[in-house]
């Protein structure tokens, strides 16, 4: 894990000094995880791509900008975020969701997850949860983000992230249920 | 098995159930690097046109001077050519000014950031408004009768930009050595070895 981040580190490093091949390997490395992450929070494939293209070409005209080549993750979800929310509020799909309406959604304590093998299952399952939810998860499955980092992506407070997480955890749990895996 | 390698191994997985499929991905990635090829060839472009119509402007002014028979316009036509190369060079510095204090400022707080940027901030206004002015005169002077006076006025613009042409080198000397004791601090924080810690220990 610690030596994947120094690698990417050094691939951000190059990418600032302008380096082609670096940004090229950047690409190959992590263009199957926004895949991923933009096709929960997308439905239409084409609008995917898009929003890849314009991630991409958004990093390498800011990528100087970066201070800490270590956050290159956390940035480079931020603002495919970005992207994704600003096209699906073109389309009025985006809806920003309140803590209390996440309470009245779901009121069970039960968070435990026993299921990280089952991906296939959870892969699925994450297709019925709300937006928010799915988005979180994916974030916290796919690159095992903390409360923090997941804050920063999707520019809510540390609070709220940690609380859609929770919930987002249970209605999974309770997905899991109705599957009769758990 | 760790619990690191496991959850790696669940994103993995997770992947795997919705891959990107490779045909559209392929055409994608073209479709990036080309257009990425574009943007650093239009950058490239911009650049050197900049530098060109600039060194076409400082000799088309140099020979302007050498071409007119007006003594008054003789000197001033090679003031504006000096006058437009010396602010290209003083632009130049300044990039690589910025350039180093980029490297520098990651290095440091914001604090520091901060002040760092206010500095820039106001010397570069000073550079506009001394360029301003500076040129202003230059092409007052081109509309006096008496010679000797356009020659003290001409030379009279190059006391301002040569504090910039030292402010900037000096500064980025500065900087470059301030980027030097950073690194020599690093090296004398980096962690004893485990073999020259038990000779220690042993002592």
């Amino acid at each position: 894990m610690e030596q994947d981040k120094l690698s990417n580190a050094i691939l951000v490093l190059s990418c600032q000094k302008r380096d082609e091949p670096a940004f090229r390997e950047l690409v190959n490395r992590w263009e199957p995880r926004l895949y991923y992450y933009l096709r929960r929070l997308v439905e239409n494939e084409n609008d995917v791509w898009d929003i890849l293209q314009e991630t991409w070409l958004a990093v390498f005209q800011n990528i100087r900008k970066l201070q800490d080549p270590l956050k290159f993750p956390t940035w480079l979800y931020r603002i495919s975020h970005n992207k994704a929310v600003n096209l699906l509020r073109k389309e009025n799909k985006y809806v920003q969701i309140t803590e209390e309406q996440m309470a009245d959604y779901c009121q069970n304590n039960n968070t435990v997850l026993a299921v990280k093998e089952q991906t296939e299952l959870v892969h699925k399952l994450l297709g019925k949860l709300k937006l928010a939810h799915r988005e979180v998860l994916t974030l916290y499955f796919l690159e095992g983000f903390s409360i923090r980092e997941i804050a920063q992506i999707i520019g809510i407070s540390e609070g709220t992230a940690k609380s859609r997480l929770y919930y987002a955890k249970h209605k999974l749990h309770e997905a899991l249920k109705g599957a009769n895996y758990v | 098995m760790s619990e690191s390698n496991s959850k790696k191994e669940f994103a993995e997985n997770l992947l795997a159930q919705d891959p990107p499929p490779a045909d559209k991905q392929q055409r994608h990635k073209e479709i990036i690097f080309k257009k990425l090829k574009l943007r650093i060839w239009r950058g490239k472009i911009i650049g050197g046109t900049i530098y060109l119509v600039l060194g076409l402007a400082a000799f088309w002014a140099f020979q302007q001077g050498q071409n007119t028979d007006n003594i008054v316009h003789s000197i001033c036509w090679g003031a504006a050519s000096l006058h437009i190369l010396l602010w290209f060079l003083i632009y130049f510095l300044r990039g690589i000014y910025r350039l180093t204090a980029e490297i520098v400022e990651k290095n440091s707080g914001k604090d520091e950031k901060h002040k760092w940027k206010n500095q820039d901030r106001f010397i570069t206004i000073v550079a506009i408004l001394v360029f301003t002015y500076a040129s202003s005169i230059l092409y007052r002077s081109f509309f006096l009768n008496d010679y000797l006076k356009a020659a003290h006025l001409s030379g009279y613009i190059f006391w301002a930009t040569v504090f910039f042409l030292f402010w900037y080198p000096f500064g980025t000397a500065s900087l470059l050595a301030k980027l030097w004791l950073e690194y020599k601090k690093m090296e004398l924080n980096i962690p004893k070895t485990e073999e020259q810690n038990l000779k220690s220990q042993g002592r």
